[in-house]
């Protein structure tokens, strides 16, 4: 047929378009998202954005712009009042429930909380990323030493957690997510209970693992630390995008 | 990983997550153990009695004692004991001659024999025993069964302790609802322990669960070291109320009345019994940490 391109139909039967494949360099597509909890107002409203794949982003704004919302709905971990979700080309509306742990298994959550097992060593906290997956015991180990040292804690690899600093904590919580290589790294105020200097470490190796192709998300209240990585930052204000 | 691995990594979890919890694994095996033996224990006791209870029902009977002219002639003793049969309500029909009551009342009156000193075998009457079935035990069903065999022409007399008999059936009725309500209340409270007991180590856990969770475990990833723990708190617990079960049995025995010792008895095999409670006590431990496990993640 003159002209014609081939095309290939998608899981529907419908062939996919031009545009599709624009998409598919799209990482996270959210649609007039809405976030509504009951007897606390509107969390978010009407959110629109994209972010491409491989690339950094903050998303910023005051305490209750939504922030930490808008990164649970990402993880899936919250489900959106209204509105469309597209995470690594799948709608998470439409995900069954069975299927949102092999969902979580391609990204990456680094909590403000650090949520580490305390009473377990770093290795088995880091290494529960990998055995929830099924990784084998040999590869199991190379990948965990390989995460911790990234991170700068393979000495610290048989302490128990509870006897880590607070920053040697959130870069175990920063190894845990990256040890599955994760295609999205999201972090909720991950400097949030650091200092300074420790701050600035910690967003170094976001920027370092985002070097490797991996798309970053980071929330973050601290203005300071985005100017100085001069990165693309998504301002929130009461549960609304302003810019970004 | 492959599944051996997988196995021994579960079973790894599943010990280690029992001694570094080695307290509230201790308070459920325990609570495992205790509501087994008790319920176990009522089991045998119900067993024992519900035995006891048919076998006084098999004693209960008619005695009709036969007109010695009723006697005459060949063939009616058979005579007697087929109308007998014939009336609605008779299990069995046994045949006393005058001589086995003659026998009989000398073997009751050993050391006495002097008294019988001119008795004649003859003298006492020949008589049947009639065995009720179970339903005609009860007051005016037993009652018309009497009517009908003081009117039969051979009968001089007929004896029945109806008093005996309706409190009997009476006594009957209250025990099997009475054992019946307790046996599900004992059941009921028993796995009412148990899950609660199972459901506040996995409360005290969540924070595990919910990491698992996050971190991309499926649902059956997270329950399954939790089942697995389950079914060795039940283990244990089995294990305790054998142990409870028998010190109980040997704590009592000595102290307990020879004619009331059958009550505590263990009714089938040691064998079945001890099997029986392990598997009771896994199912618990099993199904407790399930359900447990399951209304959990749900919240998650």
């Amino acid at each position: 047929m003159k002209g014609s391109r081939p095309v290939f139909p998608d899981y529907r039967g419908r062939p996919r378009l031009p545009a599709l494949r624009r998409a598919q360099s799209v990482m996270i597509q959210l649609f007039h998202v809405y976030k509504t909890f009951e007897g606390a107002g509107t969390a978010l409203h009407d959110v629109t954005l994209k972010v491409a794949k491989g690339e950094f982003v903050f998303i910023t704004g005051p305490s209750g712009a939504g922030k930490s919302t808008l990164l649970n709905i990402m993880f899936g971990s919250e489900a959106p009042t209204g509105g469309q979700l597209i995470i690594d080309g799948r709608n998470y509306i439409k995900i069954p429930r069975s299927d949102v742990p092999y969902l979580r298994r391609r990204i990456g959550f680094v909590f403000q909380d650090f949520k580490l097992l305390h009473d377990k060593t770093v290795f088995d906290n880091v290494a529960l990323a990998l055995r929830v997956m099924g990784v084998e015991t040999g590869e199991l180990k190379k990948r965990v030493a390989r995460a911790l040292s990234y991170v700068r804690l393979q000495h610290r690899a048989n302490f128990k957690v509870e006897t880590l600093s607070g920053g040697e904590q959130q870069r175990v919580a920063i190894a845990r997510a990256v040890v599955k290589e994760p295609a999205i790294i999201l972090a909720d105020e991950p400097t949030g209970n650091l200092d300074p200097h420790l701050s600035l470490e910690t967003i170094e190796l976001f920027k370092e693992v985002n070097n490797k192709g991996t798309t970053v998300v980071v929330a973050t209240h601290d203005q300071g630390l985005i100017d100085r990585f001069a990165k693309r930052a998504i301002v929130l204000e009461q549960g609304r995008v302003v810019s970004g | 990983m492959s599944k051996g691995s997988n196995i021994v990594h579960l079973l790894g979890s599943a010990t280690g997550s029992v001694r570094d919890n080695l307290a509230t694994t201790v308070v459920t095996a325990l609570t495992v153990g205790f509501s087994l033996a008790i319920l176990a224990q009522f089991l045998f006791v119900f067993i024992n009695l519900d035995a006891a209870v048919s076998t006084w029902g098999d004693r209960t009977h008619i005695v009709v004692y036969i007109k010695d002219t009723a006697m005459r002639g060949p063939g009616s003793i058979e005579r007697i004991k087929g109308a007998s049969l014939a009336v609605p309500g008779i299990k069995s029909v046994a045949y006393i001659s005058k001589d086995d009551a003659y026998a009989e009342l000398k073997a009751g009156m050993k050391g006495h024999e002097a008294v019988l000193a001119g008795v004649d075998a003859g003298a006492l009457p020949a008589s049947i025993e009639l065995r009720l079935d179970p339903e005609y035990m009860e007051g005016a069903k037993a009652a018309g069964v009497v009517e009908r065999f003081k009117k039969m022409d051979w009968a001089e007399e007929v004896q029945y302790s109806q008093e005996w008999v309706e409190k009997f059936a009476a006594f009957l009725r209250f025990f099997e609802v009475a054992a019946f309500g307790a046996g599900i209340f004992l059941v009921g409270v028993t796995v009412f322990i148990v899950s609660n007991t199972v459901r506040l180590t996995v409360y005290a856990r969540q924070d595990e669960i919910e990491i698992m969770s996050l971190v991309g475990a499926t649902d059956n990833y997270i329950k399954l070291p939790f089942f697995v723990e389950g079914v060795l708190q039940g283990l244990i617990g089995g294990l305790l109320a054998v142990f409870i079960i028998y010190a109980g049995r040997w704590a009592l025995l000595s102290r307990m009345p020879v004619y009331l010792r059958f009550v505590v008895d263990v009714p089938v095999s040691w064998t079945m019994a001890v099997a029986a409670v392990f598997a009771f006590g896994i199912v618990l431990g099993a199904a407790g940490s399930l359900l447990s496990t399951s209304r959990f993640l749900k919240s998650c």
